[in-house]
């Protein structure tokens, strides 16, 4: 067989099993038969929304990053907390670990596979060849997604906040309200993006 | 559209390897058998990875190692007028049940007993069921894997809630709150079997059920 009658075909990821590549309608996914992993699952105007998706993760983690998360008062003092200075709690010997974990899991990553996103895409959406090293900042993006924890911070922000209720009041600032539209457009942003067509297109044009 | 040649594993349902081909864990195009990187995306290539078990225990052990001084030492230490109060994850735990707050105290038990302990146990299953050729319910293994994968990173909630609650807390009032090491070890321990878990090459689990399909 040719690599021209292999790509007719495509294995599971998960589970290996083949099936053969067809055509799928924008807005429908196409499972494994056997494990239900999707295999291919392509989006109208897939790369515009993708872009701009992950354009607008950046924006917001900026916001998040540079106002106040969660202020606290007591007694009639007020004082306020950002996500920078959460991680800056983590300050001495092993505590650095820990405070690395909580900035990479909150801030870096999720920034990072955004920017690589737009890394890879851009550059097909304008019709010229892909990036250099555009394959490898793709693959490195898919692999780092159960790093990124976004979702699961704000859990933790809501489990944190019924322990100190009885404490003093707590209030949200504008980086927490900031964080929770950011939450939203990540899981759009993610599931707007098709890996199988993806590809082909990476291929495609590297090829043209 | 597809020829006799390519249709041919499909119509009777063969896995890429059955059919003396590799298919590629990251994107899935199909290559011929001995091809060492895929020509869609420049991942390697193995049939099965020999190694993946090799990786998965040794995170699962680092994992295993680390989480148990994560519920010996101090996730939290409060000081309060001069005292410091230490306080373990179990210790908070039943300091939660205690003042009423049933939810967190659930919460955090979830995250930080159930959650990993459960994930250790999937993991430590489905690498025995490939090694030593176990018998294994096909809803079972798609309910243990779907644990490992999308509610063991769940854990890290807990150390979310410790480092919100030492930051706003040490915003200068009476007490302060400063993270423990354990706080360090759980966050590692999480870490650790994360990557015991997305070390494993899945393929090998679903082989076996086919094998067993077939007896
Ligand atoms: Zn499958
Ligand atoms: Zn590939």
């Amino acid at each position: 067989m040719t690599d021209t009658d292999l790509d007719r075909l495509i294995a599971c990821p998960t589970c290996d099993l083949l099936h053969e590549v067809a055509p799928v309608e924008p807005g429908y996914k196409a499972r494994c038969r056997r494990c239900h992993t999707v295999l291919i699952a392509p989006r109208r105007q897939s790369m515009d929304v993708a872009i701009a998706l992950a354009v607008t993760t950046t924006v917001l983690m900026i916001g998040a990053v540079s106002f106040p998360f969660l202020s606290m008062s007591q007694s009639g003092l007020q004082k306020s907390t950002s996500i920078l200075g959460m991680v800056a709690i983590f300050d001495h010997g092993l505590m650095i670990v820990a405070g690395a974990f909580v900035a990479m899991m909150v801030i870096a990553l999720p920034l990072v596979r955004a920017l690589a996103l737009i890394y890879t895409l851009l550059p097909l959406r304008l019709g010229r060849k892909p990036a250099p090293g555009a394959k490898r900042v793709f693959l490195f993006a898919q692999w780092l997604l159960p790093w990124a924890m976004t979702e699961i911070f704000i859990v933790g922000t809501m489990v944190a906040l019924v322990k100190l209720m009885g404490l003093a009041s707590v209030s949200f600032g504008p980086a927490f309200w900031l964080y929770c539209i950011l939450v939203v457009v990540v899981a759009f942003k993610d599931a707007s993006v098709c890996k199988w067509s993806t590809w082909k297109l990476l291929n495609q044009s590297a090829a043209a | 559209m597809v020829d006799m040649e390519t249709s041919e594993p499909i119509r009777r349902g063969l896995t890429a390897r059955q059919a003396g081909l590799v298919g590629c864990v990251r994107c899935g195009t199909v290559h011929r058998r001995g091809t060492k990187e895929c020509r869609t995306c420049g991942a390697r290539l193995h049939s099965r990875d020999r190694m993946s078990l090799q990786h998965v225990w040794a995170w699962w052990f680092a994992g295993l190692f680390v989480y148990i001084p994560a519920n010996l030492l101090p996730m939290l230490r409060t000081e309060i007028l001069g005292r410091t109060v230490d306080s373990t994850i179990i210790g908070g735990v039943i300091e939660f049940i205690a003042h009423g707050d049933y939810f967190v105290g659930i919460v955090v038990l979830l995250a930080s007993v159930a959650i990993p302990v459960g994930k250790f146990i999937a993991v430590a299953y489905l690498a025995l069921s490939v090694q030593f050729g176990l018998k294994i319910r096909k809803h079972r293994r798609h309910v243990l894997f779907e644990v490992v994968e999308f509610i063991g990173r769940w854990s890290m909630v807990d150390v979310f809630v410790v480092a919100l609650t030492a930051a706003l807390v040490q915003l200068g009032f009476v007490i302060s709150i400063v993270p423990g090491l354990g706080a360090v070890c759980f966050a590692l321990s999480v870490a650790f079997t994360m990557l015991s878990a997305q070390s494993f090459d899945t393929r090998a689990i679903w082989d076996r059920i086919e094998e067993q399909d077939q007896t």
